[in-house]
């Protein structure tokens, strides 16, 4: 017994200590998760699908490097096609590295554009089953940098992202409330613009997003007239859609073809930009007195009937004009 | 025989900080003619070989550069955790039992060495032992990883400029890059594996105190090395109501008694690019000394009245 006396002892000694230190480690491991320094423990789920030696690794702190590894293997099952193992990997290379934007924007990257392309055009699935797998895939998609937002607020890499994803007109079949969509992407834009050092192009790209969405160009043309008092704003996109966020808000108020020339300096170019800007129907972008100018200039600019760019897209309704 | 002012025993090498140093030394020269720094052929392999592969990118040009740096990081820092403990768990446990074999203990503790001198002499011999390998494997780290931010850096620029991107744009592409190449931050990070390593060394001390063997020191630490990590989790069960009586009493024991290893695990976070605040740092350090200090006081209590 005497030999075991002092090491009892310090067992003893060993407890009180622990109960002096463990709120005060409780305390300092929250504020290290609040500072985003020590990552939440890993969901059981997590554990078990990283497998007993990965967990092992991954528990003894060293989450990242599986992620690196798993980041790999991930790669392998993306040249394999293998798409629903694709995802569960960057599920778990999410949950052990939740602060590499990287990973999630590979991740939504891989189903929303791989995966969705790879069941349209290659997969041997019927015709619309390819359809709904290509449309599940961009959700999915979507849903996983919508996870990795969650993860990072605002984060103006994903944000700007997830605004792309949203505007990219080959994937705008898959959402079906077009304004729903477009006003989603009009705020991760703006959470991307808002923050330090953003690009200033994520700003027009707010801009080009609200003002696909109905009942809110009102608030798109005050963007757009704050944009455009910059020169380095005036972009080919951004003079279109002010001249037709002007047009819709003041149909009376304006000529189509004097405000086109004003905007554009030039007749020539006025008629180039609007043309190209016709074009992009599938942006869905507002539309009006695009075509009344572009009409306007073709017969100042004594453009033939056989060469009008009308052509290439007709006039459908009267909105568009 | 009377003491002059300038006897060995009041000299600088017959104080206590002398009879440590002294020790520590010895220690440190003795594992290093072990060979142990021979891993570091290895750790360099590992570093510098991941320079040179090119290993798949899902993401496109643009992406291209930071992920390959992020790689860099998680395997030499990795590398750095695994070898530091490991080195520090088998060299401490190798410690006692080596002297009681060569009979260097009964020669040192014949004279007059209080055993406290003895056991923190040995245990820093240890920690600098671990200090000069990251040390080591920290510049090897920093210059693959300047290096390799530096072709990242000159290949995207270049990118940059034949696409015509504006400045802005520019600027923004450099921040990403240099942010995660070699930083302050990353060196918290590495500091932060050795106050974890150094933990674990004075932890094996105190194990060895009473142990039997290396093995059965060696085994032990890296049990709780591992069940450390859950510490939290354990914490979490106790203070969530919710739980069994049972499980909670479990859960509050391990809480208790081993040290939390998760609150050290800030390189995962710093790997991904966050910033290490110095405030948090000096806590997380402090923690760390509390622990050696408290382990090393505890070795040597047990020590004191040991029999050889």
């Amino acid at each position: 017994m005497k030999h075991w006396r002092r090491p009892l002892i310090v067992l003893a000694a060993t407890l009180l200590v622990g109960a002096v230190r463990l709120p005060l480690e409780a305390a300092l491991t929250a504020e290290l998760r609040g500072a985003g320094l020590l990552a939440a423990p890993l969901a059981v789920g997590t554990r078990e699908k990283l497998g007993q030696t990965s967990a092992t690794v991954a528990l003894g702190g060293l989450r990242t490097l599986v992620a690196t590894f798993l980041n790999l293997r991930a790669y392998t099952f993306f040249t394999e096609a293998r798409w629903d193992d694709v995802a569960d990997t960057f599920d778990t290379i999410v949950e052990l590295a939740p602060q590499t934007i990287y990973y999630w924007e590979t991740g939504a990257s891989h189903q929303a554009y791989n995966a969705s392309a790879y069941y349209l055009n290659d997969s041997d699935l019927p015709p619309l089953r390819r359809d709904a797998a290509w449309r599940a895939a961009v959700l999915k998609g979507r849903a996983f940098l919508e996870r990795g937002i969650r993860n990072n607020p605002g984060n103006p890499k994903l944000n700007a992202y997830l605004g792309y994803l949203l505007i990219d007109h080959n994937k705008s079949r898959a959402f079906r409330d077009h304004d729903a969509t477009f006003l989603a992407a009009a705020q991760a834009y703006q959470t991307a613009a808002d923050a330090p050092d953003s690009l200033p192009f994520l700003r027009r790209f707010q801009l080009y997003s609200m003002a696909r969405v109905a009942g809110h160009q009102a608030e798109a043309l005050d963007l757009a007239r704050q944009l455009y008092q910059n020169q380095g704003n005036r972009t080919p996109t951004l003079q279109c859609v002010y001249f037709a966020l002007e047009m819709g808000a003041y149909p009376m108020l304006f000529d189509p073809e004097s405000l086109a020339i004003a905007l554009f300096g030039s007749a020539e170019k006025a008629y180039a930009t609007l043309s190209n800007y016709w074009l992009r129907a599938n942006d869905r972008l507002p539309v009006h007195g695009v075509a009344s100018a572009i009409r306007a200039l073709e017969a100042q600019l004594e453009i033939g009937a056989d060469k009008s760019v009308f052509l290439q897209h007709p006039v459908q309704n009267a909105e568009d004009e | 025989m009377s003491q002059t002012p300038l006897s060995p025993t009041r000299s600088a090498s017959g104080s206590h900080a002398g009879r440590i140093s002294v020790i520590a030394s010895h220690t440190f020269t003795q594992l290093v003619r072990m060979k142990v720094f021979y891993f570091l052929a290895v750790f360099a392999v590992i570093t510098i070989g991941s320079n040179f592969f090119d290993l798949p990118q899902h993401a496109g040009p643009e992406a291209a550069g930071t992920n390959i740096l992020n790689s860099i990081k998680s395997w030499s820092v990795g590398t750095m955790t695994l070898f530091s403990v490991v080195f520090a768990i088998v060299a401490t446990a190798l410690l006692l039992p080596k002297d009681v074999e060569d009979r260097t203990l009964y020669t040192i503790l014949a004279k007059p060495v209080p055993r406290l001198d003895y056991l923190a002499g040995k245990l820093l011999g240890v920690i600098l032992l671990v200090f000069v390998s990251l040390a080591l494997m920290d510049g090897l780290m920093t210059a693959v990883l300047q290096i390799r931010s530096s072709m990242i850096l000159s290949a995207q620029m270049e990118l940059a400029h034949s696409r015509g991107w504006s400045a802005p744009e520019i600027a923004s592409m450099r921040n990403d890059i240099v942010s995660q190449g070699p930083n302050i931050s990353l060196q918290a990070a590495v500091f932060v594996v050795f106050l974890r390593a150094s933990i674990m060394a004075s932890l094996a001390l105190l194990i060895s105190t009473f142990s039997t063997s290396t093995l059965f020191t060696s085994i032990i630490s890296f049990m709780i090395y591992f069940i450390g990590h859950f510490q939290a989790d354990a914490r979490g069960v106790f203070l969530e109501a919710g739980a069994g009586w049972m499980t909670r009493a479990i859960a509050l024991l391990v809480a208790l008694v081993l040290p939390d290893f998760h609150l050290f695990n800030e390189f995962d976070a710093v790997i991904q690019g966050q910033a290490f605040p110095p405030m948090l740092l000096g806590q997380i350090t402090g923690i760390g000394l509390f622990y050696a200090v408290f382990y090393v006081i505890a070795s040597w209590f047990i020590f004191a009245e040991k029999e050889f």
